[in-house]
């Protein structure tokens, strides 16, 4: 334990740490207003003055305008809403909404658009994925809405997963247990969750600086030959680094999520975060997580997967000589996930993001993207939806590169 | 207590840093001599466990030292010819954290890091970074942490690099009041630092052990080889071409007295003289300390310095 606190005290004491710790929070802050700068309304007010609204007060307006949508979304207010679109919509003779005159969308659309989230998704063709256009649905088949959604997933596991059937029993399966009718509270986009995906990026590649010279730094110094030459200097003192590193990077993550959640729920409004996540991304999607959930288990999936890839830091660290080479070989682990999601096709791709300890937070591969996606890892007969297989690997990474990373610090050989 | 160096050989590569070198070491200061690259840091890593040798072991007591592992650190303080200091400590934070390792308690800690400051002189600037003291200030800090768990075995390799000569008496004065019913194993190429205090001594040569023993022992395997003798200033270039030249001294009538190693005296005129440390070392390595010797030796003579 005291070894712990002096290496702690030693980890903090470095201007590099702090430095990183403070841009880290401030960077939060900033993500999490960031969006508000892109939202933009308009309306004609009742003189005719068309009004232009930005940032908060776009915010305000939307939420005043949308009220009535938010709450529980049952099949007859779905069906109501396909029904005020489409007569709408025949009333001035168009057949897209962006034909209809100025001010029209905004007084007859905009309240409703909350219930119309998913709806042209749900009734997507099974055997092309194409959707129709509002005007083409039938709103007496919204009445069975529960059951449209089901075989839209049938349907769409069908056409992603056509030679696994494990998969689309599992996907339905999933399905089948996602809490309905569904909830709506407008106000909040998912730039909110994207934005705490930068964050969360940009947090674990900090750490990763944080950790990366911690054991590389003294055999580079030649510090590190007094140090295990003394009682503790071997296992307690490698176990304190890890600890220390862990200790400081978790924390850190954490701070800067709280940091970001705190100011991004407080603009856009608490109650959004009851809003199921179906009504935010696909209507189909697998998570039985409302928005609030769906930002706490990101957050925790976040944190492990900050954890990963500090101890895999640590590892490297530990068989490095130089902070250089430790440095270098950490960051390319932390942005291998962003690369590998680009460039590696198939389910090589979707493979090494679940190996890689990076991944959680990774931009295009995190596991905020793997829970709204519909990926799975087919293990035999076994289909493993990829956010498990992540928060898994990442559960198991953590004390194994801690172990391999203190036992190749006590039996590194000097240079 | 002892610590035997059993069989120890050390092998990097294609190269053999410690040939099958066997040692008893006993409470005392030992010396371990030897030119550059004979091996002696690569002999010291083995002693602080740092290294595992390619084969044999060095054993504490009887227990091999990696057998003992904490128990044996907990007794050991170490210095290495070259080491650095984490760059966000101060000197006495660093020595907190350094006596937190080797598991002394805060107020151990704190008392014995009081009188080590003041014993290496300091005290004065315990509060400012390792990283801005100079050169000499660096190792007596190095000295410091070696010493802080007043070790029952304690190797310092070479711990006088750096140190000006004030520095080197008051280590030299420190080390003597800390050996007693101690270890103490040092490699300089300083004579005078240990001279005195160091009675027994180890000489190793591109990794192999040429001598151990005693001061007496080993001077001894240079009697009858040392001798002395006067000649004109003009000759001394030609007495250094062929003989091993310990040192020249210009005498008042402008000869010089030279004293040189050799199995035979090289004239009539030349004196046996008594055999000392220096000699031996020069005897044993006449390639590494021979050619600079005479370089400087040379100056100094010529300059009228000696």
């Amino acid at each position: 334990m005291k070894i712990l606190q002096m290496e702690l005290r030693r980890m903090m004491k470095t201007r590099l740490t702090w430095g990183l710790l403070a841009l880290a929070l401030l960077l939060s802050a900033l993500l999490a207003y960031l969006p508000v700068t892109y939202c933009y309304s308009s309306y004609t007010d009742e003189e005719g003055n068309e009004i232009h609204l930005s940032g908060l007060k776009s915010i305000a307006h939307e939420k005043e305008r949308q009220a009535n949508a938010s709450g529980i979304v049952t099949p007859e207010r779905v069906r109501e809403a396909v029904e005020t679109y489409q007569a709408c919509l025949a009333a001035y003779g168009v057949t897209e909404s962006y034909d209809l005159p100025e001010g029209v969308y905004e007084r007859e659309i905009l309240p409703i658009v909350p219930l119309l989230h998913g709806v042209k998704e749900a009734f997507a063709d099974p055997d092309t994925g194409m959707a129709p256009a509002l005007m083409e649905i039938d709103p007496e088949r919204i009445d069975d809405y529960d059951s449209v959604c089901e075989a839209r997933i049938a349907a769409l596991m069908a056409l992603e997963q056509p030679d696994h059937p494990a998969v689309q029993r599992k996907a339905a399966e999933m399905y089948r247990q996602v809490e309905r009718p569904f909830k709506v509270y407008p106000g909040m986009s998912s730039v909110i969750m994207d934005y705490q995906n930068i964050m969360g990026f940009l947090v674990l590649l900090f750490c990763v600086v944080i950790a990366a010279p911690v054991f590389s730094a003294d055999y580079q110094s030649g510090a590190d030959d007094i140090l295990r030459c003394t009682r503790h200097g071997r296992r307690r003192l490698g176990v304190a680094k890890v600890l220390a590193a862990l200790l400081v990077s978790g924390v850190s993550f954490v701070l800067c999520a709280a940091v970001y959640i705190l100011i991004a729920d407080s603009l856009f409004g608490w109650e959004c975060l009851r809003t199921s996540v179906q009504m935010m991304y696909s209507i189909v999607t697998l998570a039985d997580l409302d928005v609030g959930g769906l930002q706490f288990l990101f957050t925790a999936a976040g944190l492990l997967s900050v954890l990963a890839s500090v101890s895999f830091t640590l590892f490297l660290s530990a068989g490095c000589k130089s902070t250089v080479a430790s440095l270098s070989s950490a960051l390319v682990f932390g942005i291998l996930p962003v690369v590998v999601s680009m460039a590696v096709p198939g389910a090589l791709s979707t493979w090494l993001c679940c190996v890689l300890p990076a991944s959680g937070t990774s931009i295009q591969a995190s596991i905020l993207y793997a829970i709204t996606d519909f990926q799975f890892l087919n293990l035999g007969g076994l289909a493993v939806w990829t956010p498990y297989a992540m928060i898994g690997t990442c559960v198991v990474e953590i004390p194994l590169f801690s172990f391999l990373a203190v036992w190749s610090y006590c039996g590194h050989a000097g240079k | 207590m002892e610590l035997v160096i059993d069989k120890v050989s050390m092998r990097f590569k294609d190269k053999k840093a410690v040939s099958n070198i066997s040692l008893k070491l006993t409470p005392g200061v030992w010396r371990l001599l030897g030119a550059n690259v004979a091996g002696k840091t690569t002999l010291m890593r083995i002693i602080a466990g740092i290294l595992k040798p390619t084969s044999g072991q060095v054993l504490y007591d009887g227990v091999p030292i990696r057998t003992l592992g904490e128990e044996y650190r907990a007794l050991f303080g170490y210095l290495p010819q070259e080491f650095g200091f984490p760059q966000e400590f101060t000197v006495k934070d660093y020595l907190i954290y350094v006596a937190a390792l080797k598991g002394m308690t805060k107020r151990q800690g704190r008392k014995r890091i009081h009188e080590l400051l003041e014993q290496v002189s300091l005290l004065e600037v315990r509060n400012r970074k390792i990283a801005r003291l100079s050169g000499g200030m660096k190792r007596r800090v190095g000295i410091a942490q070696a010493l802080l768990n007043d070790p029952e075995v304690l190797v310092l390799d070479e711990p006088t690099g750096g140190l000006d000569p004030g520095e080197r008496v008051r280590f030299r004065n420190l080390l003597s009041e800390f050996v007693h019913d101690r270890i103490v194993l040092i490699s300089t190429h300083i004579v005078p630092d240990v001279e005195y205090i160091a009675g027994c001594h180890a000489m190793i040569r591109e990794g192999k052990l040429l001598a151990s023993g005693t001061t007496e022992e080993l001077v001894r395997l240079v009697e009858g080889k040392v001798w002395t003798c006067t000649v004109p200033a003009q000759a001394v270039a030609e007495y250094e071409r062929r003989l091993r030249i310990v040192s020249l001294r210009n005498e008042h009538d402008g000869s010089v007295s030279v004293r040189y190693l050799a199995k035979k005296p090289c004239n009539d005129h030349s004196a046996a003289a008594v055999s000392r440390l220096e000699d031996l070392y020069l005897w044993m390595f006449p390639q590494s300390g021979g050619a600079d010797r005479k370089k400087s030796s040379r100056k100094q003579a010529v300059s009228g310095n000696l």
